[in-house]
């Protein structure tokens, strides 16, 4: 080190790690009430099928994290990261309206201004774009909370045109998952990324008890990621066309092997725990 | 993207490319993902330069974080939401089609599909052949009696045709060229169906192609930027297949696919009426916006709900 750039770059991770960001727990208790907030930042899975409620489990957190504080919210900074053009303001202006006592436009405009929205057409747009977002996070103390939906939109076309060998087909995601590992060690940023179920499982049951969807997941994504991620949530459905759609999550601590399941539904305004 | 090259950006010249090249610095991603320090000393360039550079690339290449304020005026005045034509069908899709998503409709007899929004310019991209004008002319006969409403819908509706994947993407970014360059007819397109894309996309599935399934993600990232930028909406029909394991029926195409739609519909025969009736069952299978499991009767020969309009045979191809 030496010269004046770097120079601010350190004091900047000095400042994150002094001010400290929200952690886990005051993000979603329901979900994270037994996390500890540990000195680094957290790196969390979400990963299903289509439609077992995960991209709303981001907007459920996205609004926790903008509301003001006088709404129950912690007023602090999302930056969403949408890779396939997924991303419904318009599902998390109606979240956030019916979660205000006022749902004014007013208000409703002060809680989007607290969220930055970028879209990434292919995974090496991925890769600069979270390298670059270290001077974001940098400038914006208040922003705590990294979401990537999803992490595995590229999955098969990078398998097609990354060359012969596995390992080079993977190399840009290896990269991302780097340069994310940097953003929430030394950042103290929490990142949920979104993973979705593309391979099929050998068993095809309902989901039963606690164990059951997780039992079967095959990963897919490259090692650098599998060890980067201190918690994975499976999402599933109970496919009940006769009474109220529930959705359960069961999440795996990966060092300490716990699981816990928490069941759900899906409301006009957001994610209520059951 | 991002072969260096001499002028790629400010700063960047030919003896730089060179330099780096020879240590193996081929493209942006290399330079990015490179210890610079490393870089410096190998290469023999100065390590404040190399981190310049790096910042200049970054801004040019990477993506703009768009504030979420910002987003939502653009939005309020960009997005529409287009009624199909059939109530039922509209209630299933919260008031209709929304312009920016992709929305499917699954079912067994794919050609019913050519029912919606032709109060709006339509572009139908037919890749079964199993369009017609005199099918058209037949439908928008139940809905009007009016032979210039008849002919001014007919003018509405661009029919192109594209029988494999190359050419389906030709069609899509022909499109996305003549809306930016404001072609008159192509500008005022609000609706794009595609019929369907399991003709063209199960021909690449199966077995251990990777390429195909790359190309099925392709041509589903051009119809969500299709839907997005120009500001369409976008119906996609699918087949139905039966799971090899339980029998059940489910959308074809497989996972991969089913993460692509916003909005997911299922039309079912209605049992006992085979398929001359014309009536079907609409399940949501998958919603944004709604909870999913809520059906209704929808008859898709005459285009209104049953009670409305009185049945008649709508031949299915």
């Amino acid at each position: 080190l030496g010269n004046e750039f770097s120079f601010s770059f350190f004091f900047c991770k000095l400042l994150a790690r002094l001010e400290g960001r929200s952690s886990l727990k005051e993000i979603e208790p329901n979900l994270f009430a037994d996390e500890d907030s540990s000195v680094h930042g957290d790196i969390i899975e979400f990963h299903g099928p289509e439609g077992t409620g995960k991209t709303e489990m981001f907007y459920h957190v996205t609004a926790r994290c903008v509301l003001p504080k006088s709404e129950g919210g912690l007023e602090v900074e999302v930056l969403f990261i949408d890779t396939d053009y997924h991303f419904d303001l318009l599902r998390l202006v109606t979240i956030l309206e019916r979660r205000l006592s006022r749902g004014s436009e007013e208000a409703v405009r002060q809680c989007l201004a607290r969220l930055f929205v970028v879209s990434c057409g292919t995974s090496s747009q991925l890769l600069l774009t979270l390298c670059s977002l270290e001077t974001t996070v940098c400038s914006r103390p208040a922003l705590c909370l990294l979401i990537l939906d999803s992490l595995s939109a590229f999955y098969w076309t990078d398998r097609a045109s990354g060359g012969e060998s596995v390992s080079s087909q993977e190399s840009t995601l290896r990269t991302c998952s780097r340069f994310l590992e940097r953003l929430a060690v030394e950042y103290r940023l929490v990142v949920l990324a979104a993973t979705q179920s593309l391979m099929q499982t050998a068993w095809q049951g309902p989901a039963g008890g606690p164990g059951e969807p997780e039992a079967h997941y095959r990963p897919y994504l490259c090692r650098e990621w599998q060890r980067l991620v201190k918690l994975r949530m499976f999402f599933s459905k109970q496919d009940d066309l006769k009474t109220d759609t529930q959705f359960s999550l069961v999440s795996r601590h990966l060092k300490s092997n716990s699981l816990k399941k928490h069941v759900f539904v899906i409301g006009e305004s957001g994610i209520e725990f059951r | 993207m991002g072969v260096l090259r001499a002028g790629l950006c400010p700063g960047l010249t030919q003896d730089t490319v060179q330099l780096l090249r020879s240590r193996g610095i081929k493209t942006v991603v290399d330079l990015v993902s490179a210890d610079l320090e490393e870089v410096a000393q190998k290469c023999g360039l100065s390590y404040k330069a190399l981190v310049a550079l790096r910042r200049v690339l970054l801004a040019q290449f990477s993506a703009f974080p768009f504030n979420g304020a910002d987003l939502y005026e653009e939005l309020k005045t960009s997005t529409s939401i287009l009624s199909t034509g059939i109530g039922s069908l509209d209630k299933l899709l919260d008031a209709g089609l929304y312009t920016g998503e992709v929305t499917e409709i699954v079912c067994l007899c794919v050609s019913a599909n050519v029912a919606y929004s032709l109060q709006q310019n339509v572009v139908y991209i037919d890749s079964n052949g199993g369009l017609t004008a005199s099918r058209l002319l037949q439908l928008l006969q139940a809905r009007t009696p009016d032979e210039e409403e008849q002919a001014g819908a007919l003018q509405r509706i661009q029919v192109v045709r594209a029988f494999d994947i190359f050419q389906m993407l030709d069609v899509l970014q022909d499109l996305r060229g003549a809306v930016s360059q404001q072609v008159s007819s192509a500008s005022t397109v609000k609706v794009v169906v595609v019929d369907s894309v399991t003709a063209v996309v199960s021909p690449l599935l199966g077995g251990q192609q990777r390429e195909g399934l790359a190309l099925m993600m392709q041509l589903a990232r051009e119809l969500k930027t299709l839907a997005r930028d120009v500001g369409v909406a976008v119906v996609v029909t699918n087949h139905m297949t039966r799971d090899r394991d339980s029998g059940k029926l489910k959308p074809a195409l497989g996972r991969s696919w089913s993460f692509v739609p916003s909005t997911r519909i299922l039309l079912d025969i209605e049992e006992g009426t085979g398929t001359s009736g014309g009536r079907r069952r609409a399940y949501l299978t998958k919603s944004p916006r709604l909870p999913t499991g809520f059906q209704e009767m929808v008859d898709i020969g005459t285009w209104g709900t049953p009670e409305q309009s009185p049945a008649s045979q709508g031949d299915q191809m």
